[in-house]
């Protein structure tokens, strides 16, 4: 889990060219969006494309709940790794 | 976005018996980062167990349990005094049952932050699943508080989903007035704190009904709580008229509520009976014969749809001016414009029940269309509410026209498209409904996209859930018709993501025929980070400015009812 974490945060750094940011700065518990972090909503749906490019993740709006998954890389490993599962 | 300092807010959420969605409503409201007070209003099982299972004070989650049910108002006055001991400024209060759209906590808790002195009061924008009876008794309400507070400022006072601030709703208590501890609460409160000078800042926010609800609303026993409320309110304020009218809060500089011009809460009167009518009449008159039959049904929405009709003058006024029309528009002009928007209609059905055929319409300038059509891969449309657009699909073969995949707003096309249906099954295209484009619909777009998809989305309308955390309520003021005006950046948004090729596509009436434009406005759109709010704001003036050429060709073609400069350049509700 640690690792997919990590791949996670590499994800973010080059998928959303966060110049001043190295994967290892992020932490795994501080909130992505707005507050921690500080993304905003473009962001969100920019690495949502690239999760569905690297993991070939899927969300179903009716029963997902996107904003818990997309919370922080924590929350973000566990929906991954459960979509790996299936 | 940093807390103001002395801003700390928490969300609480009275319960009684609600407890299907009431797990998610908490977990969502954690994700915006707020701690959560739950308040269970005595409920019986299964509702008191799953709430006190929701119990994590280091999670941030505290559930009060009060023994005895004692309504709404109690329920929430406990939570408001759980938070001010906990050392909170402000308080977010939600309903347990899901009907707040929880996309507009973040849009809440920023005009808080702006006017911490004030309630910040989201105004519903109702979805059809409001029972009538409640719509009613809501417009009732409405009535008697202007009475009460002698002011139109608080237009929805039953909205349970505000910021409150805590500190003047401590004090108004602690005068130990008897504020409503039932369904009455929400009204009473606001009033009572307005008459003290709270000033009231309202947002549009979306409201469901959800289907599986179980109200603890008591239509007799809460109607009748109402209007005693009412009564003693109307009592109150007639006996302290000086000190009431002392102390009136100033209006707050916030952009106007954009809610009874912003074409969602127009409702389309009558469409659908109105449409049905016509659609039988052109199978026995033909168009002109039909417009004769329809030219005072057109009269009467002319006479009785005052903002509608305004909105039209205003914009003729604009299209005259810029267009080097000397003369402002009259009542004849309004009317025309109306006229044509009922041809319109008339257009789209004879071109889905066979009444019109494909020669209707005209290729003008088509060559991007081509290219679109050449290439295996998908594309994004971005089309407009001017002419008429639905029947460009006439010139598309049956394989381009399953390509499509209209983006919509449910409740705007629900009418439209059933009665299309009716006729045609053929006529409902593929749709997919979108209030707001969060990753998931993204996501999901992109794989249609990659499959060969053209995605159509309209590029003049803002959006009704503006900020929200998604990417659906951004605009850029850009200039259209001589002034700024906003356009919703979506479709560039959304066109960045699906890296695909991007055409505008207009199809206009000339005539008795209709005449089609295609360009391409980008092969892919790239939004660098570090510019992003240029390069969407060049977008969107580039639509912006072809818009403004095809409105020109024609201004009774723009159909676009509602106060389209109104919106507010910021993106600010």
């Amino acid at each position: 889990m640690v690792d997919l974490e990590l791949e996670i945060k590499r994800l973010i750094v080059d998928s959303l060219k966060l110049e001043d940011i190295r994967p290892e700065d992020i932490d795994s518990l501080e909130p992505l969006f707005v507050e921690g972090l500080g993304l905003d909503s473009i962001d969100a749906l920019e690495l949502g494309i690239a999760l569905r490019k690297r993991f070939g993740i899927k969300i179903d709006s009716a029963t997902d709940n996107v904003k818990k998954h997309f919370f922080n890389v924590q929350s973000l490993a566990v929906f991954v790794h459960s979509q790996k599962a299936e | 976005m940093t807390a103001s300092p002395g801003f700390h807010a928490c969300a609480v959420v009275p319960s009684h018996d609600h407890w299907r969605v009431v797990g998610a409503v908490v977990a969502a409201l954690r994700a915006e980062g707020l701690p959560v007070f739950v308040v269970d209003d005595g409920s019986a099982e299964p509702a008191r167990t799953v709430l006190a299972a929701l119990h994590d004070p280091a999670g941030g989650v505290t559930v009060h349990r009060l023994a005895v049910n004692q309504g709404k108002g109690a329920a929430v006055m406990e939570g408001f005094r759980l938070a001010r001991a906990a050392g909170f400024t402000h308080a977010v209060q939600v309903d347990a049952d899901g009907q707040h759209d929880l996309a507009a906590v973040p849009r809440l808790l920023a005009l808080a932050r702006r006017h911490p002195h004030a309630v910040v009061t989201g105004r519903p924008v109702y979805d059809d699943s409001i029972p009538t009876g409640r719509a009613i008794g809501r417009w009732i309400t409405h009535v008697w508080v202007w009475v009460e507070t002698l002011s139109f400022r608080l237009r929805d006072t039953m909205c349970g989903f505000r910021v409150y601030p805590l500190a003047p709703v401590d004090s108004l208590l602690a005068t130990g007035v008897a504020v409503g501890r039932r369904m009455d609460f929400d009204t009473e409160i606001m009033v009572r704190l307005f008459w003290r000078g709270t000033p009231v800042a309202e947002l549009p926010v979306r409201v469901t009904y959800p289907p599986d609800n179980t109200s603890n609303f008591d239509t007799l026993r809460d109607n009748l709580r109402i209007s005693w409320m009412h009564t003693r309110l109307v009592f109150t304020m007639l006996a302290r008229l000086p000190s009431i009218l002392a102390n009136r809060p100033p209006p707050l500089d916030i952009p106007p509520p954009k809610g009874p011009s912003h074409w969602a809460g127009l409702g389309e009167r009558g469409l659908y009976w109105g449409l049905r009518f016509c659609a039988a009449a052109y199978r026995l008159f033909g168009r002109r014969g039909c417009m004769a039959v329809l030219a005072p049904i057109v009269l009467y929405f002319y006479l009785t749809g005052t903002e509608q009709r305004r909105v039209s003058r205003a914009f003729l006024a604009r299209a005259f001016a810029a267009k080097g029309i000397a003369r402002a528009p009259g009542w004849w002009d309004g009317y025309r414009h109306f006229l044509s928007f009922a041809g319109r209609a008339l257009d789209t059905f004879a071109a889905w029940t066979g009444g019109m055929d494909a020669g209707t319409v005209e290729p003008a300038e088509v060559d991007a269309l081509r290219v679109a059509e050449a290439s295996a891969q998908g594309a994004v449309f971005i089309v407009a509410h001017v002419g008429n657009v639905d029947l460009s699909r006439a010139l598309l073969d049956d394989a381009a026209r399953r390509r499509l995949l209209v983006l919509v707003h449910t409740r705007h096309a629900e009418n439209y498209n059933r009665v299309l249906r009716e006729f045609n099954p053929e006529a409902a295209v593929n749709t997919f409904q979108v209030t707001e484009i969060g990753p998931d619909t993204a996501i999901a777009l992109k794989e249609r996209v990659e499959q060969g998809a053209w995605v159509v989305i309209a590029g003049d309308r803002t959006p009704v859930v503006v900020g929200g955390g998604a990417a659906g309520g951004r605009v850029s003021a850009v200039p259209f018709l001589g002034e700024p005006a906003p356009f919703s950046q979506g479709p560039y948004i959304l066109a960045s993501l699906l890296e695909c090729p991007v055409y505008l596509l207009f199809c206009r009436r000339d005539g008795d025929r209709h005449r089609l434009y295609a360009e391409r406005l980008a092969e892919r759109i790239e939004l660098p980070r570090q510019r992003r709010a240029d390069a969407l704001a060049a977008y969107a003036a580039a639509f912006a400015s072809s818009l403004e050429r095809h409105t020109l060709a024609d201004p009774f073609q723009w159909y676009n009812f509602f106060d389209f400069w109104a919106s507010g350049p910021t993106g600010d509700p």
